[in-house]
């Protein structure tokens, strides 16, 4: 650390974390000043979660010291930091879904008369805090459960302005925010920097950063690697600190469209209320977007596609040979070799506590057999194979996978079904929260595979990558495809005209 | 899965602290005995291999409460599943008398398995159901009496005799728990029993016959009480109502105490059979220390829920 202004509220020093064989943390020295607003910069994996961890006294480091206003300090819990006015907004929401508002909000220090809750000062209390950040709207009595997700996003920022932070933490906070909702933030982080609250906030989204920061650190592999003002940095310069390198081309280059032979077709499919009629075809070496807004039934025909849909109506043909899946078991089975990469692949696509060895093989194990038995020396080569296809930074295979950042995770689960050799792949959002460096191995290895002849069928929340990755795009609204993309006409204007379901009366 | 021999990793360490456990209790028994009467049963191998015979039914009941652990459910109709087995082997007698109880044992099983892999009931519940319900099918089958029927010579051999100075219980316990750790250690099987005890969505999407495998542990734990069932029966020459009832309890203890997570995905077979031998050797010191049944206990009761005390340490759940 070079110079110490007074200013500091926090201060780190060669601060060092080990998770396993993974380091997370190196050597960091941080600061971070009153009344300002910091930005925490760096890819998945950089180890910037581990750095909130620190300090909001989720993990202890393994060496180092913190100081708060010049006094060294050791949070040996969570509620020892919110103590010292360090207050921490996860993106994983921390709210009880089957709570009320209120009782969310004042969830760690109800007011209390004569021993017992008092639900009327809860509410006013709700009501206060929840006006102080502009949602005067929400019902301080509804269920959580009941919220959309951006409101209940903004009831864990009301919860958390209760604790009186001096320190506020947003880690993603604003990625499940409405752009009013976000409005809103905006005002709050600026009025609480005017009143002399540090605020550290960590986003992905570079605009944000951009217009909110004063100044940001970047971090790298567990390194603290820059601070520095914002606007002493062009985007581009910040973007190359963070990845270490020069950024080529975001997305590689598409192949000439040429007709091809289709891989999977799918003809009138109906499920329920949620799929109408859909029909599509993936050829062989092709990338095919799904598009539209979310929750328009993308998710649900690519688990329909995976047989894990009950009573799916409608034909699917793989290989030109009509297909029925009556579980993912089906779907994977040699004659078919359908893949999906989930859409949470903490709960759906790995099992945490099990090692990434144990994760990498679980699809193909069948493969590794001889009779009953597992050959060891087969499956390790495999494990050997994934890992080093797909750059999985690992300490050792044994460890559990849930030492791994999310975006070596997420190579994880697509190395996982890349060992069944699949012929289709389903694609449900993969590259959500995951850094810039790893988005971009995966859209290399998803041209690489499709390339190689797979049929890629590809679900993203992110209009940008699926105009740079496919090379042709189903827009999907209430439950139907309303309109195929391909060529030149893949654009934003058309994405967005698209999902909107305007500009076209052809499907009502 | 291939741990090390030396590596102490965390699934180990309850298997160590037990075994440290059992040695306190041989000594705390010991010392008891040399106070008392000045000498040291315990410590002789008679008294030892007769522990363990006892131990074997325990065991085996216990190989099937693990499987059916690890992947997050419970089967609590052990009691009855037992001793139905054992009744239906009694009764069929001859030859067919133990292919009889064990199919019993399996039959229940697979119902357990079809009803909470297809219906979807949360084993504690169907288990108990069907525990009842075997119960009542036995009391009705007998009349309400202790079955006349006595057990086979096979099922007294099996039981009770001596093969080169061992019970031959022994060697039915041991051959159990080589088959059973070699297929938690070494099979497919095995390997879809830790995943869908970790995180059954993710293992149900990677392809898994999620419910299959369901089914199958739950045999395999209705097997393993047929197959206690038709050794007690044997040891004590005949089934009895209510002879499973001491088993249940005992039986999740012991796969517990050995390490193995209740909620399932995680734990080692050796932590069960070393969890078995704990348990068997503390009721064993408290008969011969004369404590009365109240005691016994407490005791008993508190020793395992310091156990898992101790297992707990460190072991806080991270994000």
């Amino acid at each position: 650390m070079p110079t110490s202004p007074p200013g500091d509220f926090l201060r780190l020093e060669q601060i060092s974390k080990r998770y396993g064989g993974v380091r997370a943390l190196e050597g960091v020295d941080f600061a971070c000043q009153r009344g300002s607003i910091h930005a925490v910069l760096g890819e998945n994996g950089a180890g910037k979660s581990t750095l909130i961890k620190i300090i909001s006294g989720v993990v202890r480091p393994d060496t180092g010291a913190l100081t708060l206003e010049g006094v060294a300090r050791d949070f040996r819990s969570p509620s020892a930091a919110t103590a010292a006015g360090i207050v921490c907004i996860f993106q994983e929401l921390s709210l009880m879904p089957d709570l009320s508002v209120s009782d969310n909000i004042s969830i760690s220090a109800p007011p209390r008369r004569l021993g017992l809750i008092d639900a009327r000062a809860q509410r006013r209390r709700a009501e206060a805090l929840l006006a102080e950040i502009g949602c005067e709207d929400v019902n301080p009595l509804a269920r959580v459960r009941d919220l959309p997700l951006s409101r209940r996003q903004m009831v864990e920022i009301a919860k958390s302005i209760g604790h009186k932070p001096r320190l506020l933490i947003l880690d993603e906070a604003t990625s499940a925010l409405t752009s009013a909702d976000v409005e809103k933030v905006y005002k709050l982080l600026a009025r609480l920097k005017a009143e002399g609250v540090s605020i550290l906030y960590i986003s992905h989204r570079m605009h944000e950063v951009e217009a909110l920061a004063d100044r940001a650190s970047v971090f790298r592999n567990g390194r603290h690697i820059e601070t520095f003002d914002m606007g002493a940095r062009t985007t581009p310069q910040i973007v190359q600190l963070m990845i270490g390198r020069d950024i080529a081309t975001q997305y590689p280059p598409k192949p000439p469209a040429r007709p091809r032979e289709p891989a999977l077709r799918v003809a009138d499919l109906n499920w329920e209320t949620s799929l109408a009629d859909i029909s599509l075809s993936v050829g062989a070496g092709e990338i095919v977007g799904l598009g539209g807004l979310d929750g328009q039934g993308q998710k649900m025909l690519l688990l329909a596609l995976f047989g894990v849909l009950k009573s799916v109506s409608g034909q699917i043909e793989v290989n030109g040979r009509p297909v029925r899946m009556r579980s993912p078991a089906d779907a994977k089975s040699p004659d078919i070799r359908i893949a999906l990469v989930p859409e949470d692949r903490k709960t759906e696509g790995l099992m945490l506590a099990m090692s990434i060895a144990d994760n990498l093989t679980i699809a193909s194990l069948g493969d590794f057999a001889s009779g009953p038995f597992i050959d060891r020396a087969k499956e390790r080569s495999a494990i050997e194979g994934g890992i080093e296809r797909l750059r999985v930074k690992i300490g050792a295979a044994q460890d559990a996978v849930s030492t791994l950042s999310g975006g070596n995770q997420q190579k994880v689960v697509i190395a996982k079904w890349l060992m069944t050799n699949p012929r289709v792949i389903l694609l449900n959002d993969p590259t959500r929260g995951i850094d810039v460096g790893t988005k971009q191995e995966l859209y290399r290895l998803m041209r690489e595979l499709a390339d190689q002849g797979a049929a890629i069928l590809f679900y993203s929340t992110d209009y940008d990558e699926l105009i740079g990755c496919c090379d042709r795009v189903a827009i999907m609204y209430d439950g139907r495809i309303v309109r195929e993309l391909s060529g030149a006409d893949i654009t934003e204007t058309n994405i967005v005209a698209s999902s909107l379901n305007i500009a076209q009366g052809a499907h009502v | 899965m291939s741990a090390g021999v030396l590596k102490l990793s965390r699934d180990d360490r309850p298997i160590l602290i037990a075994a440290l456990f059992i040695v306190v209790i041989l000594i705390a028994g010991t010392g008891y005995t040399l106070s008392r009467f000045g000498s040291a049963p315990l410590l002789s191998p008679n008294y030892l291999l007769q522990q363990l015979q006892i131990g074997a039914f325990l065991g085996i009941v216990a190989a099937g409460a693990m499987i059916v652990i690890l992947i997050s459910q419970i089967d609590l109709s052990v009691p009855w599943t037992l001793a139905a087995a054992a009744m239906m082997a009694t009764s069929v007698g001859g030859g067919w008398a133990i292919p009889v109880g064990l199919a019993v044992g399996i039959g229940v099983g697979i119902i357990n398995g079809l009803g909470v892999a297809y219906l979807r009931v949360p084993s504690m519940i169907f288990t108990l159901g069907v525990n009842a319900v075997m119960r009542g099918l036995m009391v009705a089958n007998t009349g309400g009496f202790a079955p006349q029927t006595s057990a086979t010579d096979l099922m007294r051999t099996l039981a009770s005799a001596h093969w080169f100075g061992i019970p031959a219980a022994l060697y039915v316990w041991i051959g159990v728990s080589l088959l059973v750790a070699i297929m938690l250690q070494r099979t497919l099987l095995g390997r879809y029993i830790y995943a869908i005890g970790n995180k059954e969505a993710a293992a149900y999407l990677a392809g898994v016959n999620t419910r299959a495998v369901t089914v199958v542990c739950f045999a395999i734990s209705g097997l393993m009480a047929g197959l206690a069932g038709v050794l007690l029966a044997g040891y004590s020459q005949k089934a009895y109502q209510g002879m499973g009832d001491a088993y249940l309890l005992p039986a999740i203890a012991a796969v517990v105490i050995g390490g193995t997570n209740i909620l399932g995905g995680r734990g080692r077979y050796l932590g069960t059979l070393v969890g078995v031998i704990l348990i068997v050797l503390l009721n064993s010191v408290l008969s011969i220390m004369a404590m009365p049944e109240a005691g016994r206990q407490v005791i008993y009761g508190g020793v395992i829920i310091l156990m898992l005390l101790v297992y707990g340490r460190g072991e806080r759940v991270t994000s």
